[in-house]
């Protein structure tokens, strides 16, 4: 070992470089790749819509002056339901990929003490689970009783049943026994309380903040419909074989007659699902491309670093492999002594470069509402940071093994 | 005698550049996409920060206070400076007149329609009390401002900017015209040259996650506008029994949906009115009227910025990454320039030997670090524009504020000119101390 650190410590420059610029590599590498996961968590995360481009979504339908009343939207969610080529069709609050709305909850089991809130969204909404084709695995969907609720406020501090994501099943009932348990919505005394009837497969959250890898998938749905909400969303799915083209008309159509007096004018939106979300994840997606470019450009400098001084430095250093070649040293053995010098190096460089990793993160953390940096990350990113190192310097390395041992301790 | 070495250093770098083509190219790629992300960030972050209106808006202030007139059991806390009042609690503040310039406003968008309705158009403005022309600095082109009488008879005047006079009659001095707005028609008094602030700073608790600000095309008095079917974008705080939120409603009362902003000039200014402004809150809430200690406050432009967030996290941390990311390439390049140097040792000790000095060696290899600099933010140029352009295609608030300007050259010319001489010490500096004799006689 100590014929491997005394010459490094003795031309310290180069070395030095190499290290700084893997610490710093490593660090930022490190930092991205996080982000990178958090930006495509929504991306990657299913949300339990099917058919994506078999819905219309009439959004932004935005109510001037005082909200509609619940029977009026009721109205016209039966209007909208007998549009030829309609398969199904619901009036809620909000939808997943909708953000310009959302109704977010923190949500306990009950009887259980407030630290296991699990921070949740609410979508209301009586046909919700058809419309959106959500996959029902458990239980069952709002029964008409249940549909003909009217709730007061926006439904949140209201009593009565709820189908939630199995995700938040599990994370509420690890025993897997949610379905007839009673969840309430809040820790204060007088917090609403609703029993679960029906379990979906998956529904994602519409209020994303910086980092929602755990409750991406944490959703419920009321019955009813949220009172006094200027901003109702109708969801209309369509028969396979409708003209989709159609159907977005006449839902506009219907909207307007029944609507549009009282709308506020020019902002209305009639997407289909697929085109809502879209646009939703326009933004984690270009940040994710971003993210990878970075990395990638990172990783490329570093490896051109790491491979333009390794060359520069063995070339200067030929006297020196000459004269270990003519005192005995085989050619294995000079490459295997330049791959190792490199490990020692680069794993120098790494172990800074995690050390920075994490102050960066605190310090992060601390400013920007980010998340830990899972450990996880480590082994991973010492891993594919030496091996591409190791692969940067295998030319250069090759090359010096085939230094003459004469030619080098005559000529240079 | 200096200059001509000056010369003969960048011919000898020159040419020593041409001998190694392929790692000058290297070092220059490096240099130029470590400038270029830097200053596409850079760029980015000039444009959103700063004055919202350069020259005057560091001069007004936002009140706040909690003015809440119910409790509320689920949310007592008052966590984040609140700047809504009520309409009744801005005019006694505006009417006490202790300030220079003061007016209430609120965001307002309306559809503003020709008296013949042939034509229309779909614009931003605000609802107004007091003198908001004068104090937002908005040059007027034609006619005047309304004056207090005007506005106390509730009389139906609006100014609007030239391009919507324009829109509308084709003609910009449309002084005196009526214009429907509303359920009836209003008389234009005035017509101002457009005005757009460079980023948002009005009605921003109402717009979370807005980063610019559209052209406001009207100014209308606040009461005129309620009265005639005119109401603020979106109406919150109305009270437990009302809805969250509305749109365009006129029925404004108790809700709290206008900010109140002052001029104020110097701190002797500030002082006073923020006395004011605590007098006036404690007052109301020990009549009971404000249900919770108001804990009235004023915030300047940039103050206020900062607590609603107009500069997006996303900002901060591409311009972190990419600071990260220029001195990961700077490392490389001193590195690179290191190994390019060294290689000539011998060329270096031989002019030590026949009697350079140290500094005049140093400089020569630092004159050659600077060349290859300036070539990297030559070659940033393209990337820099390529990387705005990118910016402007993404799906963000702020895409419209990248744009390259005359400042972000400049301070790439800056910016490589001292990252090339930072990188240029470290490897020139190494090179010169090398002891001429001994070099020699290795060779």
């Amino acid at each position: 070992m100590r014929h491997l650190i005394t010459p490094l410590l003795r031309h310290s420059l180069m070395p030095v470089i190499v290290v700084a610029q893997i610490a710093l590599a490593c660090a930022i590498i490190c930092n991205t790749l996080f982000l990178l996961q958090q930006r495509l968590t929504p991306v990657l995360t299913p949300d339990g819509v099917s058919d994506p481009s078999h819905i219309i979504v009439a959004w932004q339908v935005a109510a001037k002056g005082s909200p509609w009343q619940t029977p009026r939207l009721l109205e016209v969610e039966s209007a909208l339901r007998s549009i030829p080529g309609v398969s199904a069709t619901s009036v809620s609050g909000s939808v997943p990929m909708e953000t310009l709305v959302q109704m977010n909850g923190n949500v306990l089991v009950d009887g259980s003490s407030s630290v296991n809130k699990a921070n949740v969204a609410v979508y209301v909404g009586n046909h919700l689970l058809e419309t959106l084709g959500l996959q029902l695995i458990a239980g069952r969907a709002f029964n008409l009783d249940e549909q003909a609720v009217r709730h007061q406020g926006a439904g949140i501090d209201d009593d009565g049943t709820t189908v939630i994501t199995q995700a938040l099943a599990n994370r509420l009932f690890p025993k897997g026994d949610a379905l007839g348990k009673v969840i309430r919505i809040g820790d204060a005394p007088d917090a609403a309380r609703r029993i679960v009837v029906g379990i979906v497969r998956h529904l994602m959250r519409n209020a994303l903040g910086q980092d929602n890898r755990e409750n991406i998938d944490y959703s419920m749905l009321f019955p009813g419909l949220p009172g006094n909400w200027p901003l109702p969303v109708f969801t209309v799915r369509t028969l396979p074989a409708a003209d989709l083209e159609q159907v977005r008309n006449a839902v506009k159509i219907v909207i307007e007659r029944e609507l549009g007096q009282e709308m506020v004018q020019g902002i209305a939106h009639y997407d289909t699902y697929q085109e809502l979300r879209d646009a939703a994840l326009a933004g984690p997606k270009a940040a994710a491309y971003l993210l990878t470019a970075v990395s990638i450009v990172v990783l490329i400098i570093t490896l051109a670093g790491i491979f333009g001084m390794t060359t520069h430095w063995i070339l200067q250093r030929t006297h020196q492999i000459g004269v270990r070649r003519a005192l005995g040293a085989r050619r294995i053995d000079i490459f295997r002594w330049l791959l190792i010098e490199n490990a020692l190096v680069v794993s120098a460089g790494v172990v800074l470069g995690m050390m920075m990793a994490f102050s960066i993160n605190l310090w992060l953390m601390h400013h920007y509402e980010l998340s830990r940096l899972p450990v996880a990350y480590l082994p991973f990113g010492v891993v594919i940071l030496i091996l591409l190192s190791q692969l940067a310097v295998l030319w250069p390395a090759i090359r010096a093994t085939r230094i003459s041992p004469a030619l080098a301790t005559r000529s240079v | 005698m200096q200059l001509e070495m000056l010369w003969y250093y960048l011919v000898l770098a020159y040419r020593r550049c041409l001998k190694n083509v392929a790692m000058v190219l290297l070092l220059t790629l490096t240099m130029a996409i470590g400038l270029a992300s830097c200053m596409t960030t850079l760029t980015i972050f000039s444009a959103l920060s700063g004055s919202p209106l350069p020259g005057i808006s560091d001069r007004l202030y936002v009140t706040t206070m909690d003015a809440r007139t119910q409790t509320d059991s689920d949310d007592s806390a008052y966590k984040k400076p609140d700047s809504y009042l009520s309409f009744d609690d801005a005019k006694a503040i505006v009417n006490a007149h202790r300030a220079k310039a003061q007016t209430a406003l609120a965001q307002s968008t309306e559809q503003l329609i020709d008296p013949d309705s042939r034509r229309s158009s779909m614009a931003s403005g605000q609802l107004a009390y007091g003198k908001a022309l004068e104090m937002l600095g908005i040059t007027l082109l034609y006619g005047r401002d309304w004056n207090e009488e005007e506005e106390r008879a509730r009389t139906p005047l609006v100014v609007i900017d030239s391009t919507m006079a324009t829109k509308l009659f084709g003609i910009e001095n449309v002084v005196g015209r009526p214009i429907r707005l509303g359920k009836r028609l209003f008389r234009i008094i005035g017509v101002y040259a457009p005005w757009k602030p460079r980023i948002k700073f009005l009605d921003l608790p109402h717009n979370e996650g807005t980063t610019l600000e559209d052209y406001q095309r009207f100014f209308v008095p606040a009461q005129a506008a309620l009265d005639n079917g005119v109401g603020p974008t979106t109406l919150t705080e109305c009270g437990k029994e009302n809805a969250l939120v509305t749109y365009q409603s006129t029925a404004v009362g108790p809700c709290r949906w206008m900010e109140l902003w002052t001029q104020l000039d110097n701190v002797t200014d500030i002082a006073n009115y923020e006395r004011f402004i605590a007098n006036y809150a404690e007052s109301q809430h020990d009549r009971g009227r404000f249900v919770y200690p108001p804990q009235a406050k004023i915030f300047g432009t940039r103050a206020w910025a900062d607590v609603n967030h107009v500069v997006p996290n996303d900002i901060y941390l591409n311009l972190m990454l990419s600071g990260a990311f220029l001195l990961l390439c700077m490392v490389n390049v001193a590195g690179l320039l290191s190994a390019l140097f060294l290689r000539r040792r011998a060329d270096a000790s031989i002019r030590r030997a026949i009697g350079a000095a140290r500094w005049q060696l140093f400089g020569q290899y630092l004159v050659e670090a600077v060349l290859i600099g300036t070539l990297g933010g030559i070659l940033a140029l393209p990337l820099i524009w390529l990387g705005l352009t990118i910016v402007r295609m993404q799906p963000v608030a702020y895409a419209n504020a990248a744009h390259f300007n005359p400042i972000a050259f400049v301070s790439l010319a800056i910016l490589s000119l001292v990252v090339s001489v930072v990188v240029g010490i470290l490897p020139a500096w190494h090179i010169c101390r090398i002891p001429p004799a001994l070099q020699i006689k290795q060779q």
